[in-house]
């Protein structure tokens, strides 16, 4: 038999292939874990970008506070506005939920108000409405943790908002969460009855275990097992003593359950169910969005690829007695804002704040009774970062989003706009 | 049959062998001698036996019993596990969802399946009447685990929120009247609704705390509610949560007893179907040669 290198070879390496698998495994687990971190998303940028528009628009958001200690509480209070753009693809929000969107239980939601209604269960919102929300949170575990908030649709899904970074800071262990019953006690639901919970489970754990234990000391698998093959008299496998042993074990377990279940329901003579009505009632906000004295028509617009350049011309007519300027356009929780208009800093999350990211045809007010076509284009790379030049590549080529307009004298009119768009997808 | 196989597979009858079963009761040889199996080993002790006395045979048995046991059980863990999270998961994950129709109805009957195949295998080929207490054993074992390591300590969710029903009693139940009927079709009957009985009774222990009521901001909430409220699950809005709501069709208040009977009586031909699983699965005739 002729050797030769490469035969040589490739026996050695048929040799060496399991190592050679498992060591090409291990390095692509590391790889892999090297570049492991925390997950901060919530998957807001996954969702189409039309999808983001044209549902909710969030505004006047507002962190009480993005650096607590354990056991301090904050808010998140803002506005609400269900789109009347809303879209056929996500069932309307006549069962919803407001949430928060925090890389798990950070921390504990105190309460949420939706239209000055505590609502610890779903709700019914009505497209085209505006409500005014309130989440009031206690921090609980010390971290960099972005909070959102989030509203949850039934068969819809989670529809996340804006995100703000929040710093809790202090010990885990010193956090309680004190709730008073009915009956006039206070009990911290962090840690209450866990010792009722162990003990319960670890007694019936043994007792399954005695159980077990007991009948497996009686020859085991094998040898009852043969036993059985063999046909050996059902009363010498199991003997009239080993069904003694049963019958009393029976009445063991039964008396134990029976006597816990009596003094529980002694010791716990007034239990409610679960709670589970929604809330139909929630009263949306007068004099919102919609409510001002304008008349927008949407003449069309484009959405240039390239230049992340969304370009939309609008007819706008004001009936008011003021005049008044474009100041800001909202959508998917992104603040292009006028900066002939927005002239000091606005205190909302960076990533989501376009400052210079609107301007216009006609920067001048618009006076009482005069009509103006204007063309307003938002630019800014957030529509990159956020995602939302994903609109030239949706099912539905449509954006919407409210912009706001501004008196001299402060009042503020948010107006829903929104239309289909053409995507250029050339640089121009 | 398992057994059956052997007996088709193996030599003639034989009658004098190394005892089968020390077991721990007793040591090597303690159970008198009974008719030799007809399986390669055992059999094979009399001539070219691989064992050179009776206390290595022993020995042997008593690990493999182990390994048995203790490989079972393993398995066990992983798939009445995930045959029950995928099945019956949120009802026993969460405090806020162990309400009065549905957890008593759902579980139970998710819960009989495994029991009833358990059952067959160690009640028809060991006559060891512990297969329900085996199985839910291995479950509470994987579930403690799961809440213990992934539930709190990955998620800081408290155990309060989620800690796993309390199944032995019912388990023990069901094993005690196969031990004592020794009949499967009473076991499916009578076992199989009282199992389903003794669900809600005994973890009212463990439950009745957190049915207190207290009122949030001019709202009443039971102390399981506000604690399913303030621990933020992003992923599980509120409406999400397959829950008792109210129905013109149940006796008042007396949702649990309802539902539990209804429960057992589901039970009992699952327990039917589950047993002949059971029955399906404990053979080695699916398998070319052994």
């Amino acid at each position: 038999m002729t050797t030769t290198i490469f035969g040589t070879l490739a026996r050695q390496a048929k040799r060496q292939a399991g190592r050679l698998w498992a060591l090409g495994l291990a390095a692509g687990l590391a790889v892999t874990m090297a570049s492991v971190g925390p997950a901060a998303a919530h998957g807001e940028k996954s969702q189409a970008a039309f999808l983001r528009m044209r549902t909710l628009n969030w505004y006047d958001l507002k962190w009480s506070k993005t650096s607590v200690q354990v056991n301090e509480e904050y808010e998140i209070t803002g506005k609400l506005h269900i789109m009347n753009a809303w879209p056929a693809a996500v069932h309307v929000p006549d069962r919803a939920f407001v949430n928060v969107g925090q890389p798990g239980a950070v921390a504990n939601r105190e309460g949420v108000w939706v239209g000055g209604q505590f609502t610890p269960r779903s709700m019914l919102l009505k497209v085209g409405e505006t409500y005014e929300f309130r989440i009031l949170l206690r921090a609980r575990r010390p971290g960099h943790w972005h909070t959102h908030v989030q509203l949850s649709v039934e068969t819809g899904g989670p529809i996340p908002g804006p995100g703000q970074w929040v710093d809790v800071k202090g010990n885990f262990n010193d956090f309680t969460d004190p709730v008073k019953l009915l009956n006039g006690t206070t009990v911290d639901i962090e840690t209450y009855q866990l010792g009722r919970i162990y003990g319960w489970h670890l007694l019936w754990y043994i007792a399954g275990a005695a159980w077990i234990a007991f009948w497996f000391s009686k020859r085991g698998l094998i040898g009852r097992f043969v036993q059985v093959a063999t046909g050996v008299s059902e009363d010498v496998i199991i003997t009239p003593q080993e069904r003694i042993i049963g019958a009393v074990s029976l009445a063991v377990v039964l008396g134990t359950v029976i006597i816990f279940y009596a003094l529980t329901s002694s010791s716990y003579p007034n239990t409610i169910p679960l709670q589970a009505g929604d809330f139909h009632n929630i009263q949306p906000l007068a004099g919102e969005v919609d409510s001002g004295p304008l008349k927008i028509k949407y003449l069309g617009g484009n959405y240039k690829v390239p230049g992340r350049e969304l370009v939309a011309n609008f007819k706008i007519t004001n009936e008011g007695k003021e005049a008044v300027r474009i100041g800001e356009f909202n959508t998917a929780g992104l603040r292009f804002l006028n900066p002939d208009v927005y002239t000091t800093k606005v205190d909302y999350p960076d990533y989501l704040l376009a400052d210079r990211g609107l301007t216009l045809s006609d920067n001048s007010p618009i006076q009482p009774g005069e009509t103006k076509d204007i063309t307003v284009t938002v630019q800014d790379a957030r529509w990159d970062t956020e995602r939302l030049s994903g609109l030239a590549y949706d099912v539905d080529s449509s954006f919407a989003g409210v912009l706001f307009f501004f008196t001299a004298s402060g009042t503020r009119y948010p107006m829903e706009v929104g239309g289909s768009v053409i995507p250029t997808f050339l640089p121009v | 049959m398992l057994r059956d196989k052997s007996f088709k597979t193996g030599p003639g009858p034989v009658t004098e062998s190394i005892p089968a079963s020390p077991g721990i009761e007793g040591g090597a040889g303690s159970n008198p001698l009974v008719a030799a199996p007809n399986v390669g080993a055992l059999s094979g002790a009399v001539a070219g036996s691989p064992f050179t006395s009776r206390a290595e045979a022993a020995n042997a048995i008593k690990t493999a019993d182990l390994l048995l046991v203790i490989a079972l059980f393993l398995i066990m863990i992983g798939g009445y596990h995930v045959h029950f999270m995928l099945t019956a998961g949120d009802w026993d994950f969460w405090i806020d969802w162990k309400d009065r129709r549905f957890w008593p109805t759902v579980l139970p009957i998710m819960l009989v399946t495994f029991v009833a195949a358990a059952q067959y295998f160690f009640w028809e080929h060991f006559r060891l009447p512990f297969g329900a207490t085996f199985v839910s054993l291995a479950l509470l074992t994987g579930e403690w685990i799961d809440r213990y390591v992934s539930f709190w300590g990955w998620t800081f969710f408290p155990i309060g929120l989620c800690w796993p029903t309390s199944i032995i009693p019912m388990a023990l139940y069901i094993d005690i009247v196969l031990l004592l009927s020794k009949s499967w079709i009473v076991t499916a009957i009578v076992g199989s609704m009282g199992f389903s009985l003794l669900m809600y009774s005994n973890n009212w222990v463990i439950l009745a705390p957190f049915h207190q009521a207290s009122e949030q901001y001019g709202t009443l909430m039971s102390l399981a509610d506000i604690i399913g409220f303030h621990y933020v699950r992003t992923s599980m809005p509120e409406y999400i949560r397959i829950i008792e709501r109210g129905t013109m069709r149940t006796f008042g208040k007396d949702v649990v007893g309802v539902s539990s009977f209804f429960s057992g009586f589901v039970s009992i031909i699952v327990y039917f179907v589950w047993w002949h699983v059971g029955k399906m699965f404990s053979t080695v005739s699916y398998m070319a040669k052994i």
